[in-house]
C-alpha cells in the first residue's frame, strides 16, 4: 500500500535539495573570481547574480525546512533527483547570461551535459566565449564527474552517515571505507592528485604543442576535468583535433581511463594491490571489449579505405574509442566523418563502446562493466549446468576487490538494469527517427546522451528540435542517477496524488 | 515512505507549495531572461537558424559517392588542378571527393596559431560569426555552432596574423591557398589544408563589450539580498 508522504517527508527531501544548490552557488564563486581577474565584466555580474539566487534559494529553503528527521533511503533518492533537476537550473544561469545559448532550455541542456559529464553541446560561438563561462561549463563537469552531492558531503562534513543513501543515489554502489564521509574525501583526494599530476603533464603537452604558456595552463586545467571526469566539453569548438598534437592525445589516453576506474579500484591501487588491476572482474571485461571493438573498428576502417596507413588509423581509431568506451565524448576528428567517411562499422563500434561504458563507481556513464561481466558469467554458468550432470553443483565466482559469489540477485539486478539502458538508449532513438534523422544519427546521438558518451554526428546542435533538447536532457539524468533517484521521486509524485492517508 | 503516525501532507499545500516552487523558478527565468545579453544596450535580435548544411538530414551529394565497407573507394588520389572555392561543411561532407584537391579556403583565425617546424597550425572558422553576422555575443542572431577546417600555414603566412579570434576579439580573415588532405600523410591529421600561400583578407579587432547597468545593478541587490539569507540562516542556526 503506498502512504501518502508526510511533512517530515517533504522536509528531507527540500533541506538537502537546498544544500545542494548552496554548494552550485558556491561552486560559481571560482568563475566569478576568474571572471574579474580577466576583465569580463559582464560575465563576473552574470556569475554573480548566478552565485546570489542559488544561494538565497538554497539558504532559504534550508531556513525553511529545517528538520532534525533521520533520513532514509526513498528521501536520499529523492532528493538526488530533485537536486540533479534543479542544481542544472541555477548553473545555467551565468550560461544564458554570456549571451552564447539562443534559450533558457539550451542553457540548461547545457549545465545537464556538464553536470552528467555527457559533453554534448548547444552553445553559439564556442570559439568567441569568455574564459570564466567556459571555465565555468568544464567546471560542471567536475562538480558532477564527482557528485555533486559528494561535494556537499564533504562541505557539511558534521551531516555524517545521515546522508550515505545521498551518496548512492548519485551512482555510487560502494562505500570505499566504512565511514561515506571519509570515502567522499578519499574521492576527494584522489580527483585532486590527478588534478595536479594531469594538468601538469597537459599543460607541457600544449606548451610543447605551441600554445602560449598561459592559455596552455588554461586549456590544461579545462581538458583534465574533460577527461577525468570523462566529460568530453573542450575549449575549442575542433575538439581535440584544435591542437594538432599526438602529445597531448597521449597525455589524455590514461587521464580518460583512469576516469573511467572506479574509486573502489582506486582505493585498491593506491593501497599498493596491483593485482587488482588485471583480477578485478571489470577492467577484464573493459579490455576484452576495447580490443574486441578496436579489432572490429580497425577492421572497418581499414576495408572501407579510410585509413590506409596502421599510424593514422591506431591514432585516431583507438583514441574514439577510448574516448567513448570511458564515455568522455573527446573527438580528435570532426563527428561529421563518422557518417561522411567512417563507413559503418566503426561508428557502430563506437556507439557500441559507449553503450557499455566504464566501471560502476566511476565518473563513466553507459551499462558498466560489472552488469555485463554478471550477466557473461550467470550464461556461463547456465551452460555449465546443461553440459554437466544433473546433479553437479556449479559455482560461479567473480574478482571485485575480492572474490565474491556469484548470486541469482545480483544477476536479476544486472540483468533488470541492462534492460532498462536498453530502453533508454531506444526511447530517445525513436524520438530522433520521428523527427526523420537516420537510424545511425538517431541512435548514435540517443547512445551518447543517455550513456554519457557525449560523441556527436551532428545532430545534437542549437537548432535542434526542442522535444529532442528535452528527451535527451532527461535521458542524460536518468543515465547518470541510473535510474533508481528518478524512480524515487517519481514515485513520491505517485505517493502525493494515489496514496492513502 | 510515510510515518503512520504523523498525519499526511494535504494534497491543496502539496500543490500550493509546488506553485510556489514553480513560481520561485519562474522568477529566475524571466530575471535571467529580461537580463541576457546584449540588453538593454541594444542589438539586434533574429529568429534562430542554422548555418547551411549543418542540418544532418539533408542529403549529401557529392561527386564521389559517400565511402563505406564494400564500396572500393578511387585507387588514384586526385590531380591538385586550379583551386576551388570551398566550404568547411562542403569539405566534411565529401572528404573523399576533395581529398588532395587544389582548395580556396576563408575563415577566421581563432584559438591561436600553433608554430611547429613543419609550419603553423591554425583553425579557419567560415561559419557565420567569421563574416558579416560577427561574434558572439554581441548580438541575439544565433547560427549554432562553429564551423572550421584545421589549416597549416607557412611560417611566413603566420607572420602576417595580427589578430587571433577568441574572448572579446575577432580573429583576421585569412585567405589561403592549398591542398586538402582526407588523411594527412607526414602529419597523420585528418581532413586539413596544406596551404602554400595565403593572405590576411579582413583584420581583426576588440569587440565591443559595453557595461551593462542593468545587470550590475541586480547583481549588487541579489548579493545584498542572499548574504542577508545567509546571515539570518546563521542566526537561526545558532538559537537552534
Amino acid at each position: 500500500m503506498l502512504f501518502r508522504p508526510d511533512r517530515h517527508d517533504f522536509r528531507l527531501i527540500g533541506f538537502y535539495t537546498g544544500k545542494v544548490l548552496f554548494g552550485v552557488g558556491l561552486a560559481m564563486i571560482l568563475p566569478l573570481v576568474v571572471a574579474v581577474v580577466l576583465g569580463e565584466t559582464n560575465d563576473a555580474y552574470g556569475f554573480a547574480i548566478g552565485v546570489a539566487l542559488a544561494v538565497l534559494v538554497g539558504r532559504a529553503t534550508e531556513a525553511l525546512l529545517y528538520t532534525r528527521a533521520s533520513l532514509q533511503t526513498s528521501h536520499g533518492l529523492a532528493a538526488v533527483a530533485l537536486s540533479w533537476l534543479l542544481a542544472p537550473f541555477f548553473a545555467a544561469v551565468p550560461l544564458l547570461l554570456s549571451g552564447h545559448y539562443a534559450s533558457y532550455l539550451d542553457a540548461y541542456f547545457e549545465a545537464m551535459s556538464g553536470f552528467a559529464t555527457i559533453g554534448l553541446t548547444l552553445t553559439n560561438d564556442l570559439d568567441h566565449m569568455t574564459r570564466s563561462v567556459n571555465l565555468w561549463r568544464h567546471l560542471t563537469q567536475f562538480l558532477g564527474g564527482q557528485g555533486i552531492v559528494v561535494v556537499v558531503l564533504t562541505i557539511f562534513a558534521s551531516a555524517g552517515t545521515r546522508v550515505s543513501t545521498l551518496y548512492t543515489g548519485e551512482g555510487r554502489e560502494e562505500k570505499i571505507v566504512p565511514n561515506v564521509v571519509r570515502t567522499a574525501r578519499f574521492i576527494w583526494r584522489v580527483a585532486l592528485i590527478y588534478a595536479l599530476l594531469g594538468t601538469v603533464l597537459l599543460t607541457a603537452a600544449l606548451l610543447l604543442a605551441g600554445l602560449p604558456p598561459a592559455t596552455a595552463a588554461y586549456h590544461g586545467i579545462n581538458l583534465f576535468m574533460a577527461a577525468f571526469d570523462t566529460g568530453g566539453f573542450v575549449p575549442q569548438s575542433a575538439n581535440v583535433a584544435f591542437y594538432r598534437s599526438p602529445m597531448v592525445e597521449a597525455v589524455l589516453l590514461p587521464i580518460m581511463l583512469a576516469g573511467a576506474c572506479s574509486f573502489a579500484l582506486h582505493f585498491q591501487l593506491w593501497r599498493g594491490r596491483h593485482q587488482e588491476l588485471y583480477r578485478n572482474i571489470e577492467t577484464r571485461v573493459i579490455a576484452l571489449s576495447v580490443t574486441g571493438l578496436f579489432v572490429i573498428m580497425a577492421v572497418g576502417l581499414a576495408r572501407g579505405g579510410t585509413f590506409v596507413e596502421a599510424s593514422p588509423l591506431f591514432r585516431h581509431g583507438f583514441f574514439q574509442l577510448i574516448s567513448a568506451h570511458t564515455t568522455t565524448g573527446l573527438s580528435t576528428v570532426p563527428g561529421r566523418l563518422f557518417v561522411t567517411d567512417w563507413g559503418v562499422l566503426a561508428p557502430a563500434m563506437i556507439v557500441t563502446a559507449m553503450a557499455i561504458g566504464g566501471m560502476a563507481g566511476s565518473t563513466a556513464g553507459g551499462i558498466k562493466g560489472i552488469r555485463i561481466g554478471l550477466i557473461a558469467k550467470s550464461l556461463r554458468r547456465d551452460i555449465r549446468k546443461v553440459l554437466l550432470p544433473e546433479n553437479a553443483e556449479i559455482v560461479e565466482t567473480f574478482h571485485s576487490t575480492s572474490r565474491r559469489p556469484l548470486r541469482d540477485d545480483q544477476v536479476r539486478a544486472a540483468a533488470t538494469v541492462l534492460l532498462l539502458w536498453l530502453l533508454l538508449y531506444l526511447g530517445g532513438g525513436l524520438l530522433g527517427l520521428f523527427y526523420g534523422y537516420d537510424l545511425q544519427t538517431a541512435l548514435f546521438e540517443s547512445v551518447a546522451a543517455a550513456s554519457s558518451g557525449g560523441l556527436s554526428v551532428g545532430l545534437v546542435r542549437p537548432d535542434l528540435e526542442w522535444p529532442l533538447k528535452v528527451v535527451y536532457t532527461a535521458q542524460m539524468m536518468i543515465g547518470r542517477l541510473e535510474f533508481v533517484a528518478v524512480f524515487a521521486l517519481a514515485g513520491y509524485v505517485v505517493a502525493i496524488v494515489r496514496g492513502r492517508v | 515512505m510515510s510515518d503512520p503516525r504523523i498525519a499526511p501532507v494535504s494534497r491543496l499545500r502539496v500543490l500550493a507549495a509546488t506553485v510556489a516552487g514553480l513560481a520561485i523558478l519562474a522568477g529566475v527565468l524571466a530575471l535571467t531572461e529580461w537580463l541576457r545579453h546584449p540588453l538593454p544596450s541594444g542589438g539586434s535580435v533574429a529568429a534562430e537558424a542554422a548555418a547551411p548544411g549543418a542540418d544532418p538530414r539533408s542529403e549529401i551529394v557529392c561527386e564521389t559517392p559517400v565511402p563505406r565497407e564494400g564500396i572500393p573507394r578511387s585507387p588514384d588520389p586526385a590531380v591538385p588542378g586550379q583551386p576551388v572555392g570551398i566550404s568547411s561543411n562542403e569539405l566534411y561532407d565529401c572528404p573523399e571527393t576533395y581529398d588532395r584537391r587544389a582548395v580556396s579556403y576563408r575563415g577566421e583565425v581563432v584559438g591561436a596559431v600553433l608554430r611547429r617546424d613543419e609550419g603553423a597550425w591554425v583553425q579557419l572558422n567560415d561559419d557565420p560569426y567569421s563574416g558579416d553576422v560577427g561574434p558572439l555575443p554581441a548580438h541575439r542572431d544565433f547560427r549554432g555552432g562553429n564551423a572550421g577546417v584545421g589549416v597549416l600555414i607557412p611560417h611566413s603566412l603566420a607572420d602576417t596574423i595580427v589578430v587571433v579570434g577568441g574572448p572579446q576579439t575577432r580573429g583576421d580573415i585569412l585567405e589561403v591557398i592549398g591542398v586538402f588532405h582526407r588523411v594527412d600523410d607526414a602529419s597523420g591529421e585528418v581532413t586539413i589544408i596544406r596551404a602554400q600561400d595565403g593572405s590576411v583578407v579582413r583584420q581583426g579587432g576588440a569587440l565591443p563589450d559595453p557595461p551593462l547597468r542593468d545587470r550590475q545593478v541586480v547583481a549588487v541587490l541579489l548579493g545584498l539580498a542572499a548574504a542577508a539569507v545567509v546571515a539570518a540562516e546563521r542566526v537561526v542556526a545558532r538559537r537552534r
